[in-house]
């Protein structure tokens, strides 16, 4: 369920690789005693043979090296942009070695991000710890720990629409000072992440964003040159959505096994998301600026009418699909054109996950008839650090080099669905090269929209997301189901502490960062 | 079965094959799962004539540690049915030979706890293991399970220790044996079956158990049952030949205990009620 | 056959104790640990629910009464979900005792009866998250029972298994009927080979016919048993949950949500944990008087 947006650094072949890495370089090393820094101090690693030994060769699979005929030492990103060559690694020894910092972490394999995050050891003498929680408890358990007024972690990441519900209850540490002192580089976040998954309104920086997701559209160009008689083009194929429900009954029928339309419309924060895409487009906004809210309106019906036109030349099972199944279903070659996450257009790519390979082209967000060019940022993961822990500079510096560029643009190359937030990364050629979806997702970042990060918001994704549901399967009518959502969504707000004079966050402060295409030219 | 031969046993034989068949297909089909790479499970159009290799296992294995949920798997159980076993013998002794007040209340509460609905007591039981800092560990699933299964443990042996003749145990006693003596020497070597039989079936429920284990489990405690929930739910969505693999090497240990049982599998599933 | 010692009385012979004292205490001594164990585990969590259902928010717990009661019972997704508890629990009970009892009988007999049982039981000995996984895959990820129907001649295409209510439910009861049929016809089984053979045997030397036998003897005298086999399936149907959450998740619309899962998703995936415990609380109060009227019945611990 959450898991797959709330994933650390994940299991797959980075963590491997790098715990090879790392335990070559701390064999030589020794343990760091908390009693004996100076010691300690003097037989650390050097950081520039650390940080030479972070690279492709080493962190990139091996079949996706050769795949995309990387070479050992290609640089996917900007080092100048990439904090772990930039910043002063004897500056960070000097204050902070020796040290411990408990990391909480989700769903992430606790052993093997043990192993990934070694180098970060012999590179600042900073012990981590990780504190692995129960997946289905993640959100309980840190509430719990946070309430006990002692956590039992310094770090943790965790899944971004949680962030206004640990914010407002002042449990996370601002990080702006520490962002200023060690140089993070936050102005190569696209805006988007920084304002949705960093600054939480305008209470500081609360988190760096970790796992930095979008919503696209990947079609299949084989079935659809059969259906359009020529080339596909990312702007000109699906320029609108009424283009693609006019397009669906013939792409149903284009080959054998292949339905139109594959989209999460399962119960709960699935369908809300794919519900958000679309009506994003139509220009959805959720609340007014007496935060009450207003998506049962124009836009939001648009959206829903959509999807149910959609619906019905979707894949069977749409109705139950979350991101496990969708995804098997365009893996595995079930469907022609696909709304998902930016990944779905990267591992569809690599023949060992997927049937399809090189067909797939992942296009520019199709545009609706008075609406505007609003691709949807949804849901990926953020990290922080607690308001309690006694260490937060250590803490941050960890975080820092979990999401600097270069582990992420590994992460992306990996195809494991941790994707890169930056401009220095998604820009980057090399990286563009082995990442199908990077072009367009990186011009479209510019014009992202994205829910604000309410106390709440999950719950209210979840509540909407049972009525829409009800709607792709004929149940309700869309106008009805989004009223009953707003009338749970309002109650929702009630209990946060809305409307009774003291917001628990301004809309003013949040509102820029629901859409950041305001007046912009588009990229095509 | 002596006698004209029965009328209709083509018929009846056929509705067993095709029960038979039914039964046995999608396990077929399960296991081919096990042995396909990945790219051949899901398609188009099903596949059942696929490659199998067991590189794919190689693989799996590699990149999941799946013997560490064996032994999650292996550990929990094995602790929780000790747990059962010194908790339950005792119990199932004073319920099968000893009058007193409350006895009837009493085991009749024992065995209302098998009617515990697990989502009722989840909650309360996920913040007592937080308060006691032992979620996700191969303890928690431990006192879970064993708490689970108890009452099926006690009702089981009861049943058997009822079978044993009242005399045996007057000769002892005659003797000048103790009563835990008697017990330990005499009633648990002639009831082994029973506690054999019970210990079975709370390991296949155990083996069983979803929720709670779900609830409490995370990386280092996951048992197998619930491995296949983070198969579906990681950034690789769902790896099918994993969980086929994985259910499968539930499957084994458990067809080995079941078939050691076999003739007292009725009887272990109704708490003793039914003697087969 | 119901085992007959439970009706029998074992304490008709009082055995020879050594002290009064050591009479009274020793049994109370041999239960205490299980029945303490159990209490920590039953009677606090009973307690802790009602305490937390009384109370509301996830920061703070608030005192608010019986308000999470209150919006329970007007929450149309409860009662949807109680309902389809309910009728999923009768229709797969049901199938699978109707299953159970025909091959039963017609396997009782049979000279290969114990490689029957074997191949029968099969299902079982999986994990119940596996086979959800399994029916998941079949029906539809996999689109391998569409082919097959295409494949027999029904020409459906691929079939929406999860867009209707009735089909979603279908697949959640095929998937626990196939998986613990053999439940019940294990205990059926057993049930008609203790029975005694005499009877059957100078029935039929009298002309009766097997059928006759089967429904105007054997089945009355197997009726315990059934009771007892239908309550322990009953009990673990009602609190389905590993193929709801692995298969539908509700889908469509909630039609196919249980009790138990409605329970887990407020708790552990909108963090109400009071409102889930209301919910939990009323959960209690059925099982408990479900065992108190049903279960008792079945069960008696031996005493006249």
């Amino acid at each position: 369920m959450l898991k797959k947006k709330s994933g650390l650094v994940t299991r797959r072949s980075l963590l491997k690789s790098s715990a090879a890495a790392g335990a070559a370089l701390v064999s030589g090393v020794g343990g760091v005693s908390m009693f004996n820094v100076t010691g300690a101090l003097a037989a650390m690693a050097n950081p520039a043979d650390v940080l030479a030994g972070i690279n492709v060769g080493k962190y990139v699979k091996k079949e996706y090296r050769e795949q995309y005929k990387l070479g050992d030492n290609d640089e996917l990103w900007d080092p100048n942009k990439d904090w772990i060559r930039t910043v002063d690694w004897e500056a960070v020894r000097k204050e902070h070695a020796g040290k411990t910092v408990r990391f909480a972490i989700g769903a992430a394999d606790r052993e093997s991000a043990q192993d990934g995050i070694k180098p970060f050891l012999d590179l600042s003498g900073i012990n981590v710890e990780l504190v692995a929680i129960p997946d289905d408890s993640m959100y309980d358990k840190v509430v719990a720990e946070f309430l006990s007024g002692n956590a039992s972690f310094d770090a943790l990441q965790f899944f971004s629409p949680w962030l206004g519900d640990f914010a407002a209850q002042g449990f996370l540490k601002p990080l702006d000072e520490y962002a200023a002192k060690w140089k993070l580089p936050v102005d190569d976040f696209y805006d988007t992440y920084l304002m949705n998954y960093g600054h939480w309104g305008d209470k500081g920086l609360m988190g760096i964003p970790f796992d930095c997701d979008i919503q696209m559209v990947h079609i299949r160009p084989s079935i659809f040159k059969k259906v359009l008689g020529g080339d596909v083009d990312r702007v000109k194929s699906i320029p609108t959505y009424d283009e693609m429900i006019r397009l669906a009954p013939e792409l149903n029928k284009a080959e054998k096994g292949v339905n139109a339309i594959g989209m999460m419309c399962g119960r709960g924060f699935w369908a809300t998301y794919t519900w958000q895409h679309v009506a994003a487009q139509y220009g959805l906004e959720l609340f007014n600026d007496k935060w009450e809210p207003i998506f049962n309106g124009d836009a939001g019906i648009k959206g829903l009418e959509t999807i149910v036109a959609l619906s019905k030349h979707a894949i069977e099972g749409v109705a139950a699909a979350d991101w496990p199944t969708n995804r098997a279903a365009w893996l595995g070659g079930q469907v022609a054109c696909n709304i998902s996450w930016q990944d779905s257009g990267t591992q569809a790519t690599r023949p060992d996950q997927s049937k399809i390979g090189d067909d797939v082209l992942t296009i520019y967000e199709p545009r609706v008839e008075g609406g505007r060019f609003a691709p949807p940022n949804i849901a990926g993961s953020t990290s922080c650090v607690t308001s309690t822990s006694p260490e937060p500079e250590a803490a941050f510096l960890m975080l820092a080099f979990l999401t600097s560029a270069s582990i992420m643009a590994m992460n992306e190359a990996n195809a494991n669905g941790v994707a890169p937030g930056y401009k220095s990364v998604l820009t980057n050629e090399k990286l563009r090269s082995v990442s199908q979806p990077a072009k367009v997702w990186s011009e479209e970042l510019d014009y992202a929209w994205c829910a604000p990060r309410l106390p709440n918001a999950f719950q209210m994704d979840q509540e909407i997301g049972f009525l829409i549901n009800k709607v792709v399967v004929g149940e309700m009518q869309p106008k009805a189901a989004l009223d009953e959502a707003a009338a749970k969504v309002r109650a929702i707000m009630e209990k946060s502490g809305f409307y009774k004079g003291a917001d628990p966050v301004s809309y003013a402060a949040m509102a820029p960062g629901t859409w950041v295409g305001k007046d912009k030219k588009l990229p095509f | 079965m002596a006698g004209k031969p029965e009328k209709g046993i083509w018929l009846r034989k056929l509705v067993l094959v095709i029960w038979g068949l039914i039964c046995f297909l999608p396990i077929l089909f399960f296991a081919t799962i096990a042995l396909r790479p990945r790219n051949e499970i899901i398609a188009p159009e099903p596949i059942y004539f696929p490659t199998l290799t067991i590189e794919t296992w190689a693989k799996i294995m590699d990149e999941w540690p799946l013997l560490s949920y064996f032994k999650n798997s292996v550990m929990a159980i094995t602790g929780s049915v000790v747990i059962c076993l010194v908790l339950g013998i005792p119990a199932a002794y004073a319920l099968a030979r000893y009058k007193f007040r409350g006895r009837e209340d009493i085991g009749f509460y024992i065995l209302s706890t098998k009617m515990m609905a697990p989502a009722a007591i989840a909650i309360p039981i996920f913040v007592l293991f937080g308060q006691f800092r032992i979620l996700d560990t191969v303890w928690a699933l431990m006192l879970v399970y064993a708490a689970m299964n108890l009452s099926i443990v006690v009702w089981i042996i009861r049943s058997y220790m009822l079978d044993i003749p009242l005399e045996i145990e007057d000769a002892a006693r005659t003797d000048g044996a103790s009563d835990l003596r008697i017990l330990w020497s005499i009633i648990i070597p002639l009831c082994l079956p029973g506690i054999v039989t019970a210990a079975v079936i709370a390991a296949i429920f155990s083996m069983n158990e979803y929720l709670f284990t779900l609830i409490i489990a995370s990386k280092n405690a996951y048992p197998l049952s619930v491995a296949l929930a983070n198969f579906s739910g990681g950034s690789d969505g769902i790896i099918y030949n994993a969980i086929a693999l994985v259910s499968f090497m539930a499957f084994f240990p458990i067809l080995l205990l079941v078939i050691l049982i076999q003739n007292h599998l009725s009887r272990g599933l109704t708490m003793g009620a039914v003697k087969g | 056959m119901t085992d007959a010692a439970l009706t029998a009385n074992p304490a008709k012979r009082t055995l020879v104790r050594r002290s009064p004292f050591m009479r009274k205490a020793f049994p109370y001594v041999l239960l205490a640990p299980a029945v303490i164990y159990l209490l920590g585990i039953t009677l606090y969590p009973g307690i802790y629910a009602i305490y937390r259902s009384l109370m509301t928010g996830k920061f703070k717990l608030e005192y608010v009464g019986l308000q999470n009661y209150r919006e329970l019972v007007v929450d149309n997704a409860f009662w949807t979900s109680l309902s389809n508890t309910l009728l999923l629990g009768v229709a797969t009970l049901f199938l699978e005792f109707v299953i159970a009892l025909t091959l039963a009988a017609l396997v009782y007999r049979d000279r290969w009866v114990k490689a029957w049982r074997i191949l029968f039981l099969l299902p079982m000995l999986f994990m119940p998250s596996a086979v959800s996984f399994l029916w998941k895959l079949l029906f539809n990820d996999g689109r391998v029972i569409s082919d097959l129907m295409t494949r027999a001649g029904f020409n459906l295409g691929n079939v929406d298994f999860m867009g209707s209510t009735f089909l979603a439910r279908l697949v959640l009861v095929v998937t626990d009927v196939w998986q613990w049929t053999p439940f019940l016809f294990i205990i059926f089984v057993a049930a008609l080979q203790g029975m005694d053979k005499e009877v059957e045997e100078a029935a039929r030397l009298d002309g009766a016919s097997w059928r006759k036998i089967f429904f105007n003897i054997s089945l009355p005298m197997m009726r315990p048993v059934i009771a007892i086999a239908l309550v322990l399936r009953g009990i673990d149907i009602i609190t389905m949950f590993a193929p709801v959450h692995i298969i539908t998740q509700g889908t469509p619309g909630g039609n196919t949500e249980t009790l138990s899962y409605f329970i887990y998703r407020t708790a552990f995936k909108s963090f109400e944990q009071g409102y889930a415990s209301a919910a939990s609380v009323l959960l209690l109060i059925a099982t408990v008087v479900l065992a108190q009227t049903l279960v008792r019945r079945f069960f008696k611990s031996g005493v006249e």
